[in-house]
């Protein structure tokens, strides 16, 4: 157990990039034999701070201190012949690989310069049998599961003799039941002196593993607190700041009523459980916002609806007509979508705003059936910059160079030359700079003044309540909640999102 | 049973399908001799085939053998045309020069991060440029073909009796290349690399050296292969090799190496150039327009690649209920 021996120590760490700080003056320890939280908001600089520990990236100022001496960690080989393995939340394991070959890749047994299979082997179930991994050495990775895959990834850290195992949102892909075997593994890791850094936005599971836990907030620490004082509601609270808290949702002004379904969403359900029987109705003009946590089903049930990814049972209908379930058949519904990777989904990054713009609309600038009128796609490209205040207003000018913001606003352009009915807009202000975001809630706010839906799939809680005029909170594949966007606060939706309530 | 012995008996059954047909079809397919002539035919693209294999489960891909093998021989007949250097040494400077193309090629794809196929078509093109730029011409200056018919360089076209020497090689060879795939950290990396770079790199892998080590093995493969068929034909052109990239990867693909890298072995690659010389024999026994050959083997190739997919993910979702089941 957990005694106060600190293993890891980083010691007033400041990090900028391009001159926007990310962490100040962070201070976070890890004891030997603990399981140590690291919680915040999106942006609050958790994975920044594990990157700098891990020599992923460099530090501004601050120390870094391991087993009472300070260390300069310049890449991850350096982290790793300390005794630090960071489980990463994309899996880096080899799949055509067994199991044995995985946990001592790049450092294999050998006997007459040949690898030692034999002993490999030996040497894994050793390891599989200390610390009691449902694993066998010979299998195939390529034919384990996710949860599986994990194990694997983690046994490979224990057999390099890490002291300290970070995790980040471990348990982002695994299956109830996979992570109730995880957290048997990390207890019993605990209880064997191995010390872990686990990071997550989940609460429940925080609350169930942590001796401690840090939260930060806007890069800087904002609490250490001990198991007993681990409350969500203080911790929600500790992570969002009480202030912004009571202010948001209230100011917005009530939308006028409309009980007009436009569309109509029943029993939706997808092959694997991203997304269990979600029913919901979208009426005429309204801004409906999806909560939840990344990976609650709310991207994979949007995808779903407009037609991109297939669904297994369930109904979408538009004004009481089925969908047909295909992007080209939905945009002539009178669909639009904003996709959650902008860069790679959204535009073309070569092609100029004209083009960019006319490339969903080439039904409306063909000029005969055939021919593309040029004048009508500029045309077309020059309206949409002035309508929606694209800049620069070049109307040839690569998107790709462009700032994101006005990125987006190329994107959401070309939507708005078609005749919209919904519009389904995922994240649609991440990575995007304050004054450009209003910009887009405002965009959208006129949308919906014009009768479109609008449906808004944010991670960003302040987002989420300052535009949505109802808000529907995803957990696990299912609709959890609905919240009229008046009388909501964030640690509501925080807290439906992360099962501490109901 | 395991995947990749299924796999190796799917690959044999096939091969014995082939066979089983045409010897239906003519009486002189299934004698000694012919299986012998069958597998001599293998050989070289056999041979090559163990570089090629190596590439592609990195993922990556050759086009530059069949230039790389006109060129090694087109070095080896300037010396042997115009200079005393004994045939020994002759041979080790064209084992050389297949070296020197390997690194070019490796440093092109691993350090200039050139896509591989792109690298390797423009390698190829600058290897062939290569062989006509030195190629042996006659006095009004034509480019002619160059006699090699030392008795002790054309010996390596005989063997001891019907086994030829260069059947032998491709089954040491092939050993050679299976003990390296399985039993070295190098075999292992090429897997980590093709399969999952950023895991082979958290491993400490070093993914450059793997992959231009994996190309080296490829020069050196086809300078051998360039050795033999100069000495069975006596003789070498400019245009030697033309087209017989194409080889060695139908061999890899038919043995189950998949493209996409992280799968296959050298055994199925054998298999696979076996299986593809008997397909060439049993054509020309047949009497057919030898144009066939190049869309039977084609057709065979789509077929082989779709059935692939399929079964890999048969095999994986099999195996993942089994492991699940296993779990409840």
């Amino acid at each position: 157990m957990a005694n106060n021996e600190i293993i890891l120590e980083a010691k007033n760490i400041y990090k900028s990039f391009s001159g926007v700080p990310v962490l100040q003056d962070v201070h976070f320890e890890v004891r030997k034999g603990e399981v140590h939280a690291l919680m915040g908001e999106n942006g609050a600089g958790k994975s920044t701070l594990i990157k700098i520990i891990t020599g992923v990236y460099s530090k501004d100022a601050g120390s870094i201190w391991w087993e009472g001496k300070e260390v300069q960690v310049n890449s991850y080989a350096d982290v790793q012949k300390l005794g630090i393995a960071c489980i990463y939340q994309e899996l880096s394991v080899e799949p055509p690989l067994t199991v044995a070959q995985n946990v001592f890749l790049g450092r294999e047994p050998r006997k007459f310069g040949l690898i030692d299979h034999k002993k490999m082997i030996r040497d894994t179930e050793e390891l599989i049998a200390r610390y009691g991994f449902p694993l066998k050495a010979d299998e195939l990775v390529a034919n384990l599961g996710i949860g599986l895959r994990q194990l694997v990834e983690i046994l490979k850290g224990l057999s390099c003799d890490s002291k300290l195992l970070i995790m980040d949102e471990p348990t982002a892909s695994l299956s109830g039941k996979e992570a109730e075997s995880l957290f048997e593994i990390i207890e019993k890791l605990r209880d064997q002196g191995v010390s872990i850094i686990y990071i997550s936005h989940r609460l429940e599971e925080v609350y169930r593993l942590s001796d401690r836990l840090t939260v930060l907030r806007n890069g800087q620490n904002a609490a250490v607190l001990n198991h007993e004082q681990i409350e969500p509601r203080l911790v929600i609270k500790t992570m969002i700041g009480k202030e912004v808290d009571e202010s948001a949702g209230s100011a917005k002004e009530m939308r006028k009523n409309n009980n007009e379904v436009v569309l109509d969403v029943k029993n939706f359900s997808d092959e694997i459980g991203m997304f269990k029987n979600v029913s919901f109705q979208a009426h005429r003009g309204e801004i409906l916002g999806f909560g939840g946590l990344i990976g609650a089903g709310r991207t994979e049930l949007m995808r779903a609806i407009y037609g991109i990814d297939k669904h297994k049972s369930g109904t979408a209908t538009l004004n009481g007509v089925e969908l047909k379930y295909s992007p080209k058949e939905s945009i002539k519904a009178g669909f639009g979508f904003v996709p959650e990777d902008r860069r790679n989904q959204g535009f073309i990054p070569l092609l100029s705003t004209v083009k960019n713009v006319a490339l969903t609309n080439y039904d409306i600038v063909k000029k005969n059936g055939t021919s593309i009128s040029d004048k009508d796609e500029r045309d077309m490209g020059i309206r949409a910059i002035q309508q929606i205040d694209i800049r620069p207003d070049n109307p040839d000018k690569e998107v790709g160079l462009m700032s994101g913001g006005n990125q987006q606003k190329v994107v959401l352009g070309k939507w708005i030359q078609r005749d919209l009915k919904v519009l389904i807009v995922d994240e649609p202000t991440a990575g995007i700079d304050v004054g450009a975001k209003d910009q887009i809630y405002s965009i959208l706010e006129d949308l919906a003044s014009q009768g479109i839906v609008v449906i808004i799939v944010t991670s960003d809680l302040q987002e989420l309540i300052r535009v949505s005029h109802r808000i529907l909170v995803m957990r696990k594949g299912s609709i959890i909640k609905e919240f009229d966007s008046g009388i909501v606060t964030q640690s509501m939706v925080l807290e439906a999102g992360s099962g501490i309530v109901d | 049973m395991k995947q990749q012995t299924l796999r190796r008996l799917i690959s044999l059954g096939m091969l014995a399908a082939l066979c089983i047909f045409f010897s239906v079809l003519s009486k002189s397919f299934l004698t000694a001799n012919n299986m012998l002539e069958i597998v001599r035919d293998a050989a070289v693209p056999g041979i090559i085939g163990v570089g090629v294999t190596y590439v592609i489960i990195t993922s990556g891909i050759d086009l530059s053998t069949g230039a790389t093998m006109a060129l090694v021989a087109m070095v080896m007949a300037n010396i042997y045309k115009y200079t005393l250097i004994p045939i020994p040494i002759m041979i080790l400077v064209g084992i050389l020069v297949g070296f020197v193309c390997g690194v070019v090629n490796g440093l092109v794809v691993a350090k200039l991060h050139l896509p591989e196929f792109i690298g390797t078509l423009a390698t190829m093109g600058i290897f062939r440029a290569l062989t006509y730029i030195i190629a042996v011409r006659d006095a009004n200056g034509t480019i002619s073909s160059v006699a090699m018919n030392h008795s002790s360089y054309a010996i390596l076209g005989k063997g001891f009796g019907r086994i030829y020497f260069v059947s032998i090689a491709f089954v040491v060879i092939t050993i050679i290349g299976q003990i390296v795939l399985k039993y070295t950290r190098f075999g292992t990396n090429l897997y980590a690399v093709g399969a999952n770079p950023k895991a082979a790199e958290l491993s400490g892998i070093n993914i450059a050296r793997t992959r231009i080590i994996a190309y080296i093995v490829v020069g050196l493969c086809a300078a051998i292969g360039a050795i033999f068929t100069t000495g069975r034909l006596q003789s070498t052109t400019a245009l030697l090799g033309e087209g017989f990239e194409f080889n060695p990867i139908a061999a890899s693909v038919i043995g189950g190496v998949s493209l996409s890298g992280g799968y296959g072995e050298i055994i199925g690659t054998f298999i696979g150039a076996i299986f593809m010389a008997a397909l060439e024999n049993g054509v020309l026994k047949l009497q057919m327009n030898t144009a066939y050959q190049y869309v039977i083997k084609g057709v065979i190739i789509i077929m082989v690649v779709i059935f692939d997919a399929w079964f890999n993910s048969v095999m994986e979702k099999k195996a993942q209920e089994a492991a699940a089941g296993k779990e409840a």
